[in-house]
């Protein structure tokens, strides 16, 4: 590996493990369930690009498959979270009508 | 420049198993456990075990946490009765 490649590999682990760090502090101190679902997705893509980086600095192709199902999986914990809070708000958003009609 | 990358990784694992257990939210320990997940599947990935890698992103970081999600959503905080 030439020294230009070297360089750059060092820095994208740099850049992705302070990427890592500020995720997981947004999510473990997220007020909301948003920030968190946010912070989820940020670590599953910043995941991805990590052993795609190892990848490039290893030499090892297998690795690059990992890459492929995590991007192909990543979604759907948000898209679970989604629907949640989407069905969770209209329920909340029923009681209050309710709640109003009767008063 | 070698890196100690699985020692810093695992660094953030533990923080976020910690932070997991000792938050009061149900669906906030589902996604810091989904978390844990994906940064497992990179430890895994570094240490050299591609198959418990693959078999870690489809089921643990993909699968399990809708299954909590679902759980989560399905149950409630008390009971009917």
């Amino acid at each position: 590996m030439d020294d230009f490649l070297s360089l750059a590999v060092n820095i994208a682990y740099i850049g992705l493990l302070i990427s890592f760090l500020s995720a997981i502090v947004r999510m473990v101190l997220g007020p909301t369930h948003a920030d968190r679902v946010l912070a989820l997705d940020l670590i599953g893509f910043v995941t991805i690009s990590f052993i795609a980086t190892y990848t490039i600095s290893s030499g090892q192709t297998a690795f690059l498959d990992i890459a492929i199902t995590l991007a192909l999986v990543a979604f759907l914990g948000t898209v679970a979270f989604v629907k949640f809070m989407k069905t969770r708000l209209a329920q909340t958003h029923n009681q209050k009508e309710d709640e109003s009609w009767k008063s | 420049m070698h890196w100690p990358i699985d020692m810093i990784v695992l660094t953030f694992v533990i923080f976020c198993a910690i932070a997991a257990i000792t938050v009061r939210d149900l669906l906030a320990t589902a996604i810091l456990f989904g978390a844990y997940s994906f940064m497992m599947c990179l430890l895994w990935a570094v240490m050299g075990a591609v198959d418990v890698a693959f078999t870690e992103a489809s089921v643990g970081a993909g699968v399990s946490t809708v299954f909590f999600v679902a759980a989560v959503f399905r149950t409630s905080r008390r009971t009917k009765d």
